[in-house]
């Protein structure tokens, strides 16, 4: 299947801005290539687990559980990924609020590969989410590509404020420059998956289409030209946050 | 950006709708249906999710209800990705929202301890300028 026929929305209820599903699909193609931790396959792996996690038992009884770490056993999974691996993925996606840094530390994953499967978790979570909102089929997933992870990892990536390593606007490097678009400042979630820098530049091709670019976020002025408006944005981005228990 | 766009905007907006879900002031239909939708939207119930959709429709349009979709699919992105890096929130959010945290019960997540407690003069200097910020905000949107 070609890229540009994913996200094909002519034949559904409503009328989608196009920009969204341009989007999803340059998402979906860098989802299905290498990246700089896991091949392309492992990607598509990773994102097939987003969607099992929502139907996981075991992931169920502990998000009901006083602490997820109380509860053992195996997940319901759609892959041969490690089972470490589909541990961190399925708790990304059914319970992040209560993650912990020594539940990283100890997940026997680098925090390159964790940095770079957060990228490809949220991403499919937030496309999938679009589609549940408006009462779509899910996308199929994108075939795998081959080739190896080109094991890069930005020279400005340093320990700071966050669990996993960070390149801050004042350590970035040439490579990255596009990365926070020359601001001396940026908001720790924009920097958060800055260890593998293709995972900011989805997060900011998402948050364009989805939310607003990064020039209009700081503004509460600015609606972005969407048809609602920014009172009402960021009503519905608090409200999201308090359900998952976001306090960022 | 909820409480300085909602005045920017002029639009009553209930921030306690944020954490209780419950809309009690501002526009009870447009707010109720928006707050509606995006907790239908997380959960897995097809014709709640119909409903609310619908009702956002009927209150706002179908341009609004996308984009309000869209929204609401950001947020399951951006919520994960600060729980599972544990970034602290940015120090001048932390500063000018610290009593308003505490009031909507916001302190008490699990990942709130992922960022250090505002201190008296931090909370005093936010507190201060926090009357500013439209201000502030409105000599911003100028800059554009």
């Amino acid at each position: 299947m070609e890229i540009g026929t994913y996200f094909d929305y002519s034949d559904y209820q409503y009328k989608v801005r196009t920009d969204l599903p341009d989007a999803y699909r340059l998402v979906w193609q860098k989802i299905s290539q290498p990246g700089n931790w896991w091949r392309g396959d492992q990607r598509v792996a990773i994102a097939n687990e987003v969607r099992a996690a929502r139907h996981c038992r075991l992931c169920s009884k502990r998000k009901t559980a006083l602490s997820p770490f109380a509860i053992t056993g195996t997940h319901e999974s759609v892959s041969d990924l490690p089972d470490n691996v589909i541990d961190v993925v399925h708790r990304l996606c059914t319970d992040a609020s209560r993650l912990t840094r020594k539940w990283l530390d100890e997940s026997s994953l680098s925090k390159e590969l964790y940095v770079e499967l957060l990228g490809i978790v949220v991403a499919v979570i937030s496309i999938d989410g679009f589609h549940r909102a408006l009462g779509f089929p899910l996308e199929n997933l994108p075939v795998p590509q081959p080739g190896e992870p080109d094991g890069y990892r930005p020279p400005g990536a340093m320990d700071g404020h966050a669990w996993v390593p960070i390149v801050t606007p004042a350590s970035i490097g040439e490579r990255e420059a596009d990365l926070y678009d020359g601001s001396k400042q940026t908001g720790n979630v924009v920097s958060a998956m800055s260890l593998v820098p293709d995972s900011v530049r989805l997060l900011k091709l998402l948050s364009g289409v989805q939310y607003l670019s990064m020039h209009d976020v700081p503004n509460p002025a600015t609606n972005g030209g969407r048809a609602i408006s920014r009172a009402h944005i960021e009503l519905l981005a608090g409200r999201v946050s308090a359900l998952s228990e976001c306090f960022y | 950006m909820l409480r300085e766009s909602s005045k920017l905007e002029r639009i009553p907006v209930d921030l306690e709708a944020v954490t209780s879900g419950l809309v009690t002031h501002g526009d009870l239909n447009i707010e109720g249906a928006l707050v509606d939708f995006a907790q239908a939207a997380l959960g897995d119930n097809i014709e709640k999710i119909a409903i609310a959709r619908a009702n956002v429709v009927t209150q706002l349009g179908e341009d609004a209800m996308i984009d309000a979709a869209a929204v609401i699919a950001n947020f399951q992105r951006m919520v994960r990705i600060a729980d599972g890096t544990g970034i602290p929130l940015d120090l001048p959010v932390a500063m000018i929202t610290a009593g308003m945290r505490s009031r909507l019960g916001i302190d008490e997540f699990s990942s709130a301890a992922n960022t250090p407690e505002t201190g008296f003069f931090k909370r005093l200097i936010g507190a201060i300028l926090t009357p500013f910020l439209p201000v502030l905000f409105k000599e911003m949107s100028k800059r554009k």
